[in-house]
Formats: structure tokens, C-alpha cells, sequence
């Protein structure tokens, strides 16, 4: 893995976790987090949760260590959790306190003087958008309010680092787009690292500079989002009809095109394959209406993976 | 004026600060740990909770207070304070702390499991011990001002028609053996109600366990030592049959200490006084033992 010029946010070595039962959920995972926004992926059951108790300290690795801000996560556990601001999958709001009431609470627990919690606390949910509401209980707020109340609790603590664990979970896609927006909005002009698993690749690609995945417990691969996405050497090739003529051609011409749903996959040799393509389709008079350069997807990470349209994995 | 100027500030106008971080101090574990029991030491009595959740706390009150001021008032007219304070009236204690704890522990405990809020204190800077030594200082307080404040009544009362120095003297000296027994109330009932409460996040559940258990076994108490003869029998029989339920077991223990045999629950233990002390010591232990045991299963969840 490329080391990062800034110093990681999370390293982990020979990260392992057995659980009692003799359930393997990380199995020796070694992998740095560089500031920024950084997806972690992962299906589940890959090991995301487990990480992330680790890193909050909550529960000791079998094996390895971990390290978060340069602490180490077994000894230094209280230390690192004043620097972090946590925000779990589940439901964790009561219904019968305001989310003014509520998040300076848990801002006086995160060990902020009665004033500053107080002050911290309003400042939070105007960041993530909540003005007039949050006087009202949490118990009349709907899904998406309460998704952002659960984020203004891990930020009122003024953390350095921000752990959400799927965050979009049960949103509507308006929902998920407001609060992808948000997340990125923290990132970048916050100046808070994050770091936020999901298991929906489609959302992490729009949002981090970086991504680690996941499988069994280990690492897939670890990145920037950009090097997951490079250009490759394949054209893209897409015809309203004709697919099996078109390749037919092509391979007349000594382009050995592969098929891929209703696509047509080139290998691009140089800038004359275009204009082979041009001439087939112009050949055969065929209706043209995708001629791109393929980028490398995300998903293709996954492809063992069962994992639908949207990047979601079957399981 | 325009209108403009009078109608109040449209939707859209947010004045953007911008994100502001924090680096000024930050409170220790010590004081965090404060902060918490304060909380739900104030969530104890309903404050910073609707209407309904006052209700009770609120009635406790009145129902308790209530005999001391009639007993206050009576010793301004010159009659004689009628209730002690090491026992007051005992089967309105037993009876107000059981719906109190009942009430108030789940309250504490049981709604932070229903909402799954653990998980947001857990990953602050608090140890797995924390929540629960928080919760239980502040049941304890809760249980102590219910127990001593109407003592205080009672006292204050007593005094203020006291003829001498005299008089308020051994007011003073009857009236601290009473308030050290409802310490040892409020510290053994508060962890018994806690480690029960927090068995289930089902507050209705957890309201039901700790009224039963407080309930049965007290009523297994009474009709043991009345089969036995009443709190005036002598035989062992009658003086161990307090030793099933914690209001008699504090009870046996007051006796044990030199408290009037005469008044209160129990048929003085005699010889088995420092058995009910035993059990009492053995009781809070594994009540405190096992609402800390139930907080590290929690947090690893």
C-alpha cells in the first residue's frame, strides 16, 4: 500500500479478531487511513463493525494492534475516544427529549464544560441542518432528522475524527443525497477526517478521497478513489442495433471486441482504434450512441460479489 | 416601517458562522462521570422529562412528607411527636420507596437500553464502570433525599416548639441514628431496584420485576413473622423470618444496631442481628456486583 505523505489517521497491524464463539471477523488486517474522507466497504459481515469497536476501544483485537491518531487503541482507549466522534448504524435516540436537550447532554459526557456543550450542542445541529426543530422531541422527527441528530451527537464533542457507520441507512434517496452532501461538507470544510463504512458502493465513490475494502476480515484493496476509478484501455462501444454485425466487423479488422450486456468492449490499441470503430459502424450504417473510454468501476473490486445494479451486495 | 421590517425573519436567512472546532480544557473522567449522575439524579425526580414523568416522583413525595407535617403540626399544639425517626412510619417507607424505586429505576436504566443509547456513551470518554457507579450515586441520592427530607420536617418541626436547649438536644441526638438508617436504605434499595431494573429495556418489564420482587417478598416476610408470633415473639423462628426481604432485612439491621425493638418490621433478631447484617452486606454486593457485570455484556453488544 502507497504510504501518504500526512500521517495516517488509523493504522492497523495484523489487526485480528476472533470472538468467543470462534467467529473470525478481521483476520490480520493491516491497512492505513489518510486524512480525509475515506470510505470503508465491505459486505456484511466483512468486518466493519468489528473495526470500528476496535478503534473506539470497546472491544480488545485478538491479535495486532490499532493505532488512531497516532494512540494506541488498547491503552489509550479513553484518550482516543475524546477525539472521536462516533455515529453507530442502529436507532440510538430517546423519543422523549428535545435534540437540544440530548446532544448537550451527551457534549458534557464527551467531557465539554456545562457552557461550551450548550453552545456546541446548537452549533451542531445547525450544521447539519436542523434550526427550529431541534426544540421539538426527537420522537416526532422523521427518519432523516433523526439520521442528523445522530450525526450533530459525534460532532457537538468538536472530535478530530468522525466514524459513521452507515450513515444513509434507511433514507430515501433525497435523504441519502442530503446526507451524502453533509458528509462531504465536513470533510472538506471542516477539516474533520472521516471515515465511513457502508456497504453501498455507489454512495462512497460520490463522496471520499479514499477508499479500503474489505472481505472476510481482510483487506481487498486499499486507495485513493481516483486510482479506483483510472481510465482504462477498453472502449466502450454501444450501438441501438446491430451488436453481433458490429463485432463481426471489427473482428474482420482485427479488433477482437468483447460483449458485456448490450456494450461492446474494444481493447484500445491508439487513437486510429477510434477511427476503425467509426468506419465499422459507418460501414454497416448502424445507429452509434456511446463511443467513451471505459473507467475502472468501483464494483469491479467486487465481482465475485453478487451485487446488483446499484452496487448493493445480495446477501 | 416597511412590512417587510416587521414580519419576522424568512425561512432561508441562516447566518453561516462557518464550523468552529473546540481547544479549550476538557472536563476529566471525574467530572464527567458528575455530569452524568447530576443528569439522572434530575431525570430521577422527572426534571428535564415531560409532565407525566413528574407525576410519581411528585406523590412519593406528598404521601410521604404528609405525616410529618400533621405530626409537625400536632407537636405546635403541644401533643407529642408521634413517629421516630429511625423507623417514621414504616409501612408507608416500605410502601413509597417500592413504587418510587419501581417508578424511577426503570427510569434510569431501562430507557437507555430501550433506545439503544449505550452505545453513545460507550464511545466517550467513560469506562464500562462509569454508567453504572453514575447511575447508582445518583438513585442513592434520589432515595436519600426521599427517606431524610420528611425526617427533616419532623425534626424541624419539633424543634421549633422545643421549651429548651435541652429539648432540641435530644431531638438532634434521636434524630441522627434516624438519618443514618435511611442511608442504609437509600444505598441497599437503590442497587437492589438498579441491577433489577436493568435486566430488560422493557420499561413496563422492568417496572413489574422491581415492584414484584420489593412486593413478595416483603409480604413473605410479614406472614412469616406473624405466623411466628408477631414482632414480639422471641423464638428463632420469628427472629429470622425477617431475613427474606431487603425492607426487613434494614430493618433487622436498625434493631440489631440498638434501634427500639419495640417499634418497626421485625422481631428483634436477638443473637441473629449480625446474620441480617451479613445478608445485608451480601445483598449490596451482589447487587452492585451484578449491575456491573451487566454493563461490560453491554458494551461489548
Amino acid at each position: 500500500m502507497p504510504s501518504t505523505d500526512p500521517p495516517a489517521v488509523i493504522q492497523t497491524r495484523v489487526l485480528t479478531k476472533v470472538y468467543p464463539g470462534g467467529v473470525t471477523a478481521l483476520d490480520g488486517l493491516t491497512v492505513d487511513f489518510a486524512p480525509g474522507v475515506t470510505g470503508l466497504v465491505g459486505a456484511n459481515g466483512a468486518g466493519k463493525s468489528t473495526l470500528i469497536k476496535i478503534l473506539l476501544g470497546l472491544i480488545r483485537p485478538t491479535k495486532g494492534q490499532a493505532k488512531v491518531l497516532g494512540q494506541d487503541c488498547e491503552t489509550s482507549g479513553e484518550k482516543i475516544r475524546s477525539l472521536l466522534g462516533y455515529m453507530p448504524e442502529h436507532d440510538c435516540l430517546p423519543a422523549d427529549v428535545t435534540a437540544t436537550e440530548f446532544v448537550t447532554h451527551l457534549g458534557r459526557i464527551s467531557g465539554l464544560p456545562p457552557t461550551v456543550a450548550k453552545e456546541r450542542a446548537a452549533e451542531s445541529l445547525r450544521h447539519v441542518g436542523l434550526h427550529e426543530e431541534r426544540y421539538r422531541l426527537i420522537g416526532t422527527y422523521s427518519t432523516g432528522m433523526k439520521q442528523r441528530v445522530k450525526l450533530a451527537q459525534a460532532l457537538v464533542g468538536a472530535p478530530r475524527l468522525l466514524l459513521l457507520d452507515e450513515p444513509t441507512n434507511g433514507l430515501d434517496p433525497a435523504g441519502r443525497t442530503a446526507m451524502l452532501e453533509l458528509i462531504a461538507r465536513i470533510g472538506a470544510e471542516f477539516g474533520i477526517s472521516i471515515v465511513v463504512a457502508s456497504h453501498l458502493l455507489g454512495e462512497i465513490e460520490r463522496i471520499c478521497d479514499h477508499l479500503v475494502a474489505i472481505d472476510g476480515g481482510r483487506l481487498l484493496r486499499a486507495d485513493t478513489i481516483t486510482s479506483f476509478t483510472q481510465v482504462s484501455q477498453v472502449l466502450a462501444v454501444e450501438v441501438e442495433e446491430g451488436v453481433a454485425q458490429l463485432q463481426a466487423e471489427l473482428a474482420a479488422r482485427g479488433l477482437a471486441a468483447t460483449t458485456q450486456a448490450r456494450t461492446l468492449l474494444v481493447p484500445l490499441g491508439g487513437d486510429d482504434t477510434y477511427d476503425v470503430v467509426r468506419d465499422c459502424v459507418a460501414a454497416l450504417s448502424l445507429p452509434l450512441c456511446r463511443l467513451e473510454q471505459r473507467r475502472h468501476q468501483v464494483e469491479e473490486l467486487f465481482r465475485d460479489e453478487e451485487l446488483d445494479e446499484e452496487g448493493v451486495w445480495n446477501v | 416601517m416597511s412590512d417587510s421590517a416587521l414580519s419576522p425573519p424568512a425561512a432561508g436567512v441562516i447566518h453561516d458562522l462557518g464550523y468552529r472546532g473546540y481547544d479549550g480544557p476538557r472536563l476529566g473522567r471525574g467530572q464527567i462521570i458528575r455530569a452524568l449522575t447530576w443528569h439522572s439524579f434530575r431525570s430521577s425526580f422527572g426534571i428535564g422529562r415531560g409532565v407525566k414523568g413528574k407525576i410519581i416522583p411528585v406523590l412519593a413525595f406528598v404521601a410521604i412528607c404528609l405525616p410529618a407535617f400533621v405530626n409537625a403540626f400536632a407537636v405546635a399544639r403541644g401533643n407529642a411527636r408521634l413517629f421516630g425517626y429511625d423507623v417514621y412510619v414504616p409501612s408507608l417507607r416500605v410502601a413509597v420507596v417500592t413504587i418510587f424505586l419501581a417508578a424511577q429505576a426503570p427510569e434510569l436504566v431501562s430507557r437507555d437500553l430501550r433506545n439503544r443509547v449505550l452505545p453513545l456513551y460507550f464511545c466517550r470518554p467513560l469506562r464500562r464502570g462509569d454508567y453504572p457507579l453514575a447511575k447508582y450515586l445518583a438513585l442513592t441520592s434520589a432515595l436519600l433525599l426521599l427517606i431524610e427530607i420528611p425526617l427533616l420536617i419532623l425534626y424541624l418541626g419539633t424543634i421549633a416548639s422545643a421549651k429548651s436547649g435541652g429539648a432540641v438536644w435530644d431531638q438532634t441526638r434521636a434524630l441522627i441514628p434516624g438519618l443514618g438508617v435511611g442511608l442504609m436504605w437509600a444505598v441497599l434499595m437503590a442497587a437492589i431496584g438498579l441491577v433489577l431494573a436493568s435486566l430488560t429495556g422493557r420499561r413496563a418489564y422492568s417496572t413489574g420485576i422491581v415492584a414484584i420482587s420489593c412486593v413478595l417478598t416483603f409480604i413473605l416476610s410479614l406472614l412469616l413473622i406473624q405466623s411466628e408470633g408477631g414482632t414480639t415473639a422471641t423464638s428463632t423462628g420469628a427472629r429470622i423470618a425477617g431475613l427474606f426481604s431487603p425492607f426487613t432485612i434494614l430493618d433487622g439491621v436498625r434493631v440489631w444496631l440498638g434501634g427500639n425493638p419495640q417499634v418497626g418490621l421485625v422481631a428483634n433478631p436477638g443473637r441473629y442481628g449480625p446474620l441480617y447484617g451479613l445478608l445485608a452486606v451480601i445483598l449490596l454486593a451482589a447487587c452492585l456486583g451484578g449491575l456491573a457485570a451487566r454493563y461490560r455484556k453491554v458494551s461489548q453488544s
